[in-house]
């Protein structure tokens, strides 16, 4: 074999980057350094942003063969995780742990903010169908309103997968700008008196009915909605590991170590989707303008039926407390306590704020689930994720 | 402009089915708090044999509460992990 070292030189420099990046793709690397920015410099959501943003940029070096859809790349099998409905049921077994029930039990009428709240949900849906959107598309944007990222991905990887990028970025951006979203919405819509309700404290409740709840709540729900038991059903389960007090290794494992693996595996697998040719469209544009509809019709929509129950209960619920029924926990709850405390210093509205606020996750899950009930594949047996694996495999077996 | 009629239904129809599951759930809820009620976990036995708690001062009693919660507060432990064992009046 002939070595010509101009050859060499050629080959290798035709082998890098350089020659093969495409201006798309230059635009890319920028969108990913802005959430690398965002990130590291303005903690907006750094646990899910910076693995996104370098996803993104791993995902759009060119010959990285990093994006979701190289076949036989890393972040092809980390997508697999999504698309097989893997990964998102796994954040909720951590959220699950994590999440303490028992503000929402003590004062079960909270669940009616996190359902209100879920307004968000619907009228983003009819602005999407109105700039053009497939109700399916719409589904998934819509429920960027639930304030949720593992289920906007949940179901979005099952309604509109070429959506899923733009979704996931606009679900968990404005999930870190909560804080700065709700309160001019909260106090806009609420009287000085009405923030400076303070509420009664909450009661105990028994470890018993702790211990039951996950598991009635469970077979309800799933009964009653099926495509959402991958979700809901980790959910619970978490929480069962978290109350029944006789798996305390795989309670601590869910709240630490298992949902910071799988938060990376998502994360990542989000960032790989952000491709030039998914993510540079209008529809992004769209999409994150309806995001931000989202966001405060939603908050708008628990303010409001916590005004209506601080009616009916003649001024015993402080209104303020609906916002939280938005989801993102942990951080709506403290919005409510923050603005709260605007008024009144001495107002603790955290503890009861937390229960619209876990209600909301569960609202979130049940939106998801009429969506999926609506619009998603209709016959179990070829449209669940596990089939399809186990075919795959199958196949592959007898090749 | 695309007819908004679809989205409307849907929307109507998604939240009555959200409130009704989660109405399903405050029943749930309510049932399970009304039968198996919090109840208080029963008091440590006590382990004071000082004499001036046995003598029935009810001041004293007050007095050795409120020190024994200061001095669990003061070392960060429970106050059932303080066990008091004498008392000795000066």
């Amino acid at each position: 074999m002939d070595f010509s070292f101009q050859d060499a030189i050629s080959k290798i420099l035709h082998s890098t980057g350089f020659v093969a990046i495409e201006p798309g793709q230059g635009v890319m690397i920028l969108i990913a350094l802005i959430l690398l920015y965002l990130a590291i410099w303005k903690k907006f959501e750094p646990l899910l942003l910076l693995p996104i943003g370098f996803g993104c940029l791993l995902a759009n070096l060119p010959l990285s063969m990093l994006a979701n859809t190289d076949d036989g790349g890393l972040f092809n099998f980390f997508y697999s995780g999504i698309k097989h409905e893997i990964l998102p049921p796994l954040i909720f077994l951590g959220v699950g742990a994590l999440t303490d029930f028992g503000p929402l039990l003590a004062n079960p009428a909270t669940l009616c903010l996190g359902a209100a709240a879920q307004i968000g949900v619907y009228t983003t849906l009819i602005g999407a169908v109105a700039l053009g959107f497939s109700m399916q598309e719409a589904s998934a944007i819509g429920i960027i309103g639930g304030a949720d990222g593992p289920t906007s991905i949940f179901l979005a990887a099952k309604l509109a997968p070429h959506l899923l990028a733009p979704i996931a970025v606009a679900a968990y951006s404005y999930m870190s700008l909560v804080p700065l979203i709700q309160p001019p919405i909260m106090r806009f819509l609420t009287t000085e008196k009405e923030r400076a309700v303070k509420m009664e404290q909450l009661k105990p409740i028994s470890q018993t009915v702790k211990i039951i709840f996950p598991i009635a709540s469970t077979v309800i729900v799933v009964l009653m909605l099926p495509p959402i038991a991958p979700l809901l059903g980790m959910l619970m389960l978490g929480n069962l590991f978290r109350e029944s007090g006789v798996t305390a290794r795989l309670h601590d494992t869910s709240q630490t170590h298992l949902i910071n693996v799988v938060t990376i595996l998502l994360a990542l697998a989000v960032g790989s989707s952000m491709t030039a040719d998914t993510f540079l469209t209008l529809n992004t544009i769209k999409i994150i303008v309806l995001g931000l509809l989202a966001f405060c019709m939603a908050t708008a929509g628990g303010i409001l039926f916590g005004k209506l129950m601080y009616i009916l209960s003649k001024g015993k619920i402080n209104p303020l407390i609906g916002s939280a029924g938005v989801s993102a926990v942990p951080m709506a709850a403290r919005v409510s306590q923050k603005v709260g405390q605007e008024t009144d210093k001495s107002n603790f509205l955290l503890m009861h704020a937390m229960g619209p606020n876990v209600a909301g996750v569960i609202g979130s899950a049940v939106a998801a689930g009429v969506f999926l009930s609506l619009f998603g594949s209709g016959d179990a047996s070829t449209g669940h994720a596990a089939i399809e694996t186990l075919q795959t495999i199958t196949t592959s077996l007898g090749q | 402009m695309p007819s908004l009629i679809e989205p409307i239904q849907v929307s109507i129809l998604a939240m009555a089915v959200i409130f009704l599951v989660l109405g399903i759930l405050i029943v749930v809820i309510k049932t399970l708090v009304h039968f198996l009620p919090y109840t208080a976990p029963p008091p440590p036995p006590a382990r004071a044999s000082a004499p001036a708690a046995a003598s029935g001062s009810s001041q004293n009693e007050d007095h050795i509460a409120a020190i024994h919660a200061a001095l669990a507060h003061h070392l960060g432990k429970s106050p059932q992990d303080i066990h008091i064992s004498n008392i000795t009046s000066l």
